[in-house]
């Protein structure tokens, strides 16, 4: 019988479309998670009000932060399991080797973050349109064009990428030692603490200075690139050496 | 080697004619499911015995004289094999060798009777 | 061509050596019985051979090439056994499908054909089936795919008898159709020796010998008889297995090396001279201890 040879991308292509088809309930469980956020946001997320004779103004803010908020939780939830063991021995039931199992990884975790971003801002505008159809509210939207649109989903979708690759990352060493389970709580928590009492300014602060208060769209960009590269890297390089079905 | 076997009595009760094809070792493997590699050996013991001879790219046919090798091949084994185990138990019981001698001859006789 | 190559191979779990220098080869389309008994390290070196886990020392070659993280292996072996795992998501029908965008020589017909005869309902899943029925369909994922190098490792756990004797016969057949190299590991020797080509017998992580098929069944024999005879005819070799019956007789399995007059002798003194079966051949070679279950009662 004469051997097949095959190249690396049209075994991630074929694995891509195979991990779609069989992580289709993450979807559905996104949709749900965004229904949930969409609830609890109906309220707004903060109002002001003011009144005095025979008028008063409430002023509602209407906003997807929280619908955002939620996607970033599956993200990283969706990102720690593919890095479990049953999900792992799928793919060794067919093609494939480590670096094509992760890399059809990281493009399912891409297509997730996409359609995770998209669903999020628009659920966000749909709130804004159920509250002025359902509340009656009158809607004093900041202008929000096709290209901010499409720039807000940009953005989005980087957050949450840069998410499931922590999430990858971290589930990936789990895989290598259930420590990690206990060690990285411990570590995260035990810094805060300890920054906490020494009064410095938390590294978390910084660290979201570091990104979410970069000004400049093409630096966010890169940084987020290059730390999302980072951690799937490391992970890709951890899952290199790890044996399945033993 | 059961396939040899089998071959050997399918030509015994005319099944394979002379200079008639026999079974290819797949078609045997299929028959019997078993691996065509041991089929194969089965095929070439007959080939040794001159029982079967080969057609380069034809297959395995039956040579004239199959029969009568089978015949005495059977004739040398099965037979001495059962005169041995005679004389085995004849001693066991004490049977003298003219004795054991007229027992066959009796045994034979009636044998022709019948 | 040798499809696999095993030099030296060590696999060490927790300090103790599953595998120990295990050194053999594996011709192209040889079907090739992997028998041992349990715990001897056969999963563990189809692993291996799959790619699956890594050689602790030693050297693998499969299809030239070191199987571990080798997309070419992967594509042109497939590894079955009851762990096979399946997206829980994808119903059985489309995972045939999933497994013919796999592997480039997948047959679909007879995927579907199979699918059909043992009943498989396409909308199950593959979680819901039984034991047997798991093992069943794996089996029929590892025909279907007629990977080069095919490995069933207890490729029979948990089917009935009728299902198992389907099994072979399918085997066998889409073998002499597709030939390929086939390696069938299991406890059922007597089952599968019809099937195989080749025997490789595992004991203790070391090749203990590996034959073709019709050589191990010629390769030891059975003496039978008083017990006197029977030790006069087995002096000097040693005795793989031994039994008595009743007060005076002895059944002795030694290596077959006697010239036919020295059987003929055996044979005229009362001696039975009987084949043994390969399997329990298998079984008397690979045996930890070398008395039997008896002894452990006798001590008491």
């Amino acid at each position: 019988m004469s051997l097949t040879s095959v190249n690396l991308w049209e075994t991630v292509k074929k694995q891509y479309f195979f991990k779609l088809k069989a992580n289709i309930d993450a979807f559905s469980s996104l949709i749900g998670i965004q229904l949930l956020a969409l609830l609890f946001s109906f309220g707004g997320v903060g109002s002001v009000g003011m009144g005095g004779g025979n008028f008063s103004i409430n002023i509602k803010y209407y906003s997807a932060d929280l619908v955002i908020g939620f996607t970033l939780i599956w993200a990283f939830v969706t990102a720690i399991v593919i890095t479990t063991k049953p999900y792992r021995n799928h793919d060794f039931t067919f093609v494939t080797n480590r670096l094509s199992s992760s890399l059809s990884n990281i493009l399912y975790l891409l297509t997730a973050s996409i359609v995770g971003s998209i669903t999020a801002i628009l659920a966000g505008n749909l709130l804004k349109i159920l509250a002025h159809i359902l509340l009656d509210d009158q809607i004093y939207s900041f202008n929000t064009g096709l290209q901010e649109l499409v720039m807000g989903i940009g953005v989005t979708i980087l957050y949450v990428f840069f998410v499931t690759s922590i999430g990858y990352f971290i589930g990936t060493l789990v895989q290598e030692s259930k420590l990690f389970i206990i060690l990285i709580p411990v570590l995260f928590f035990g810094i805060l603490f300890l920054e906490a009492s020494m009064q410095k300014e938390p590294f978390l602060i910084n660290v979201f200075k570091f990104y979410g208060m970069e000004s400049t769209l093409f630096l966010f960009i890169i940084k987020v690139i290059v730390t999302v590269a980072v951690f799937f890297t490391a992970a890709i390089s951890i899952l290199n050496r790890m044996e399945v079905r033993r | 080697m059961q396939i040899a076997d089998w071959i050997e009595s399918e030509i015994l009760n005319g099944h394979f004619e002379s200079d008639g094809k026999v079974y290819s070792q797949y078609q045997l493997a299929e028959m019997y499911t078993i691996n065509p590699a041991t089929a194969a050996k089965g095929l070439n013991l007959l080939v040794d015995e001159n029982i079967l001879y080969k057609k380069r790219g034809l297959g395995m046919f039956v040579s004239g004289d199959a029969k009568e090798i089978i015949i005495n091949k059977r004739k040398n084994q099965t037979l001495k094999r059962l005169v041995r185990e005679l004389v085995l138990e004849a001693n066991r019981l004490q049977i003298s060798e003219i004795e054991l001698i007229e027992m066959i001859k009796v045994a034979n006789d009636q044998e022709a009777e019948q | 061509m040798r499809v696999i190559e095993c030099t030296d191979l060590t696999k060490t779990y927790l300090r103790k050596n599953v595998l120990d220098k295990l050194s053999f080869s594996i011709e192209e389309n040889k079907i090739t019985g992997l028998i041992g008994r349990n715990g001897v390290g056969k999963t563990t070196l189809l692993k291996i051979i799959a790619g699956f886990i890594k050689e602790t020392s030693g050297q693998v070659k499969v299809f030239s090439e070191r199987p571990y993280n080798s997309l070419n292996v992967s594509i042109n072996s497939i590894f079955v056994d009851d762990q096979m795992s399946f997206p829980p998501a994808i119903p059985l029908g489309e995972i045939l499908t999933v497994a013919g965008n796999f592997y480039p020589n997948w047959d679909r017909e007879l995927a579907k054909g199979l699918f059909d005869y043992f009943s498989f309902d396409p909308k199950s899943y593959h979680n819901r089936l039984s034991k047997g029925k798991t093992s069943t369909f794996n089996m029929i994922i590892g025909l279907a795919s007629r990977c080069p190098l095919t490995i069933f490792d207890e490729p029979t756990t948990g089917m009935d008898a009728a299902v198992r004797k389907d099994f072979y016969r399918a085997l066998l057949k889409d073998y002499i159709a597709y030939p390929r190299t086939i390696i069938l590991s299991s406890h059922h020797l007597d089952e599968i020796e019809d099937l195989l080509e080749d025997v490789l017998l595992i004991k203790d992580g070391k090749k203990h010998f590996q034959m073709s098929i019709s050589e191990l069944k010629e390769w030891a024999i059975g003496l039978k008889g008083t017990t006197e005879e029977v030790l006069n005819f087995s002096d000097g070799k040693e005795i793989l297995f031994k039994e008595y019956f009743g007060l005076n007789t002895m059944y002795a399995v030694v290596k077959n090396d006697f010239s036919e007059p020295l059987l003929n002798k055996a044979h005229l003194v009362g001696v039975e001279i009987l084949p043994v079966q390969s399997s329990d051949l298998c079984v008397y070679l690979t045996s930890e201890t070398k008395g039997g279950i008896d002894d452990v009662f006798n001590k008491r």
